[in-house]
């Protein structure tokens, strides 16, 4: 029998040496717990991007330079699918941690100008700095700049197959007048061999030059969506014609099958963006490109969402710190890496002195390029873009299923994105 | 007291794990329940507030397209086709291979390459093979079957059963690895009594086979559903986020949308609450019913 004193000298040694063994297991976890803090080291530098493996190669090159030039600094590129980029910041961010640097297309500025998660880089940058850059790679939001792009541009353009087609359309007519001409079945086996024009149907964002040609446009200057009107109507309507009525369109692609298609030799032009030229080039394609055509009826260029690509700098990055992020940046958007990115990957960039430069000048895709910029229009920023997309691409891929008229699609864009809208803004 | 004093040293060497776990685990889940009742989106990122029970009522109520219930009773039909074919066709396939047959481990290797192959790829392959008109599935249907090419992409019904096939084709090995590992634990001397009373194949598979794997695959089919209930990649790579027209989502799909998509997340968090709760009834139940946790001997 357990006397009370034995019991309590048992119970006091027990708690005693379990607060002592407990004590020292938090305290030798504290370490763990803190490295996944990451204490801002001034001497690391962490950017998160979404580049693909071409740019991205470029990036660590450029980096690789960096470090070498400026020895103690260490710069580390993370890549990340833009979703898992945008979600895995915002948490980061939240959490006062995340990389010093953040890449990728402006509509994400919107979102994380809301949370405030970046920095106004009016203070950070001077004016003069910021008027060597062509405006468009300037993305400005609520009257503060929150983006310098490197890469100006991210746009769809007619890519079309040289050894196929000598002179790309310049109009709707044309193009079905073309696009009728190249679609054929070589072995008369009642399928289709070779497609005259393919694109990704599934992502609306496809869909934007089409509406545009008709006079569209995704939302008003107050962020309200604009998707029930005649000239979405219009446009929908255009692209079902080219599937069902000229049939120069496969009935079904997606990105990747679009891409492929193109790169096979079986579809004479894609509708695609500036980062796909490059790949399309060596994959032993002669491509060249065009802007996308205009549409007879409205004397109005398809025009194509231009959007830069470009570094935010992240709140949380502290005052000792800044300075050696600000010094990478203006390393990365330099004249001399911008041009060597250009070159390499087609893409306009976003110096205004790199416009007057012989080899941007003499390059055919980046020349035809730059006019595709100047008849494409700006993305917006805003929030709601991420509603209005998500409530146009099943009304979209509706219409092209045959299970929407676009009168009805139209209807129901508006209204899912007002729905989707106030969702996010509850 | 005095057996949990001298158990001391047990705690010391699970203290660790269980403060990891607090760290991955605990502290995640208690996070999410908050947030659930909270208001926390876009707008609301870091100034939120707890609202009480609304996001939950929203869950339920609010006319989403699709709809919750709808979206529920696709999840219902998701997990239990899935599960039915990994579990019907993984222990048919143990059952072969418990058998002495020439070239075993060759078959065996062969047939647990879909789980060795990682899903991402897997989703995007048999994307790509279910294509109108390049796709080799409607290839073979229409040269080989003679039978009309399907558009397994476009339409609701055959977008969602496109997902199922090829969730089928990358479960069925995780349960046939169970049932072979269930199947060779058997001793033969049950066997052999069973045939010197003259016991027919399915007999023997009736009372001394299916009972006897029964312990490991309820378990199994157990993680089985929670992992099928809760498999994001196939729906989203195959159906490419729940086309066409947002009709192929299951609950989590449709969660991870809502989050960050539309970064409603304290909505995304009352709805990965109603989830929880859904899988942890089903789970007690199932347990319960199959009486998985009794000796099969």
């Amino acid at each position: 029998m357990i006397t009370l004193t034995k019991y309590l000298k048992i119970v006091l040694n027990f708690k005693i040496i379990l607060f002592a063994i407990l004590s020292i297991l938090i305290i030798s976890f504290l370490p763990l717990f803190n490295s996944c803090k990451q204490p801002s080291n001034p001497d690391r530098i962490v950017i998160w991007h979404q580049m693909r493996v071409d740019e991205r190669l470029i990036l660590e090159k450029q980096i690789r330079k960096y470090m070498n030039i400026h020895q103690g600094i260490s710069v580390e590129a993370i890549y990340k699918e833009t979703e898992e980029l945008r979600s895995g910041f915002i948490i980061a961010t939240i959490a006062g941690q995340g990389p010093d640097l953040i890449y990728g297309p402006s509509d994400q500025i919107g979102p994380f100008q809301v949370m405030n998660i970046i920095k106004p880089l009016e203070k950070i940058f001077d004016s003069t700095y910021i008027s060597m850059f062509n405006p468009k790679g300037l993305t400005w939001f609520k009257g503060s700049l929150y983006q310098i792009a490197d890469k100006l541009g991210n746009h769809l353009m007619l890519v079309y197959n040289k050894s196929l087609l000598q002179k790309p359309p310049q109009t709707d007519i044309e193009l079905i007048e073309v696009g009728k001409k190249l679609t054929v079945d070589k072995d008369n086996d009642g399928k289709i061999d070779q497609y005259g024009l393919v694109w990704n149907y599934t992502e609306p964002f496809f869909f934007i030059p089409f509406m545009t040609g008709f006079g569209g446009w995704v939302m008003d200057e107050n962020g309200n969506p604009t998707l029930d009107n005649r000239e979405v109507i219009e446009g929908l309507k255009f692209i079902r014609d080219l599937r069902d009525l000229h049939k120069i369109i496969p009935r079904e692609a997606d990105y990747n099958i679009a891409d492929a298609l193109f790169k096979d030799g079986k579809s004479a032009m894609i509708i695609n963006g500036d980062w796909s030229w490059a790949g399309y080039q060596k994959a032993g394609v002669d491509v060249g490109v065009s802007p996308l055509p205009r549409i007879t009826s409205t004397g109005l260029w398809c025009s194509p969402m231009i959007s830069p690509k470009g570094y935010s700098i992240n709140i949380n990055v502290s005052n000792d710190k800044i300075n050696k992020v600000v010094d990478l940046l203006k390393f990365l958007l330099s004249e001399e890496n911008q041009l060597e990115t250009a070159l390499e990957l087609n893409t306009m960039p976003t110096l205004n002195i790199l416009y007057e430069h012989p080899s941007i000048i003499n390059n055919e895709i980046l020349r035809n390029s730059k006019l595709q910029i100047e008849h494409g229009r700006m993305m917006p920023v805003d929030p709601e873009l991420r509603a209005i997309w998500d409530a146009m691409r099943p009304n979209y891929q509706a219409v092209l299923g045959g299970a929407k008229s676009p009168e009805q699609a139209a209807k129901d864009m508006q209204i899912l994105a007002i729905r989707k809208i106030n969702e996010m803004n509850e | 007291m005095n057996r949990f004093y001298k158990n001391i040293l047990i705690f010391t060497f699970t203290a660790p794990a269980f403060l990891i776990l607090i760290g991955v685990v605990f502290y995640p889940f208690i996070y999410n329940l908050v947030i659930s009742f909270s208001n926390m989106n876009l707008r609301h990122i870091t100034d939120w507030k707890l609202i009480g029970f609304q996001q939950y009522i929203k869950v339920f109520t609010e006319p989403t397209q699709p709809g919750f219930y709808g979206i529920f009773i696709k999840t219902i039909i998701w997990t239990f086709v899935n599960v039915f074919f990994h579990v019907v066709i993984g222990v048919f396939l143990a059952l072969l291979l418990n058998q002495k047959i020439a070239g075993k481990s060759v078959y065996r290797t062969l047939l647990i390459l879909p789980w060795a192959i990682p899903q991402y790829i897997v989703a995007l392959t048999w994307r790509g093979m279910f294509n109108y008109e390049y796709g080799s599935i409607n290839l073979i249907i229409t040269k080989y079957l003679n039978l009309p090419a399907i558009e397994w992409l476009k339409n609701p019904t055959e977008a969602f059963l496109a997902c199922i096939l090829t969730n089928v084709w990358l479960g069925f090995p995780f349960m046939m690895i169970v049932a072979l590992g269930a199947l060779q634990s058997i001793p033969d001397e049950l066997y052999e009594a069973a045939n010197i009373d003259g016991a027919s194949w399915y007999q023997k598979l009736k009372n001394i086979t299916l009972p006897l794997i029964r312990p490991v695959m309820i378990p199994a089919i157990t993680l089985g559903v929670v992992w099928t209930f809760n498999n994001l990649n196939i729906i989203w790579l195959v159906s490419n986020g729940g086309e066409p027209s947002d009709s192929t989502h299951i609950l989590v799909s449709f969660v991870y949308k809502a989050a960050f998509n539309l970064y409603r997340y304290g909505y995304a968090a009352a709805l990965s609450m109603v989830i929880f709760v859904i899988l942890l009834f089903f789970s007690l139940i199932f347990m319960k019913k199959s009486r998985a946790t009794e000796a099969a001997y």
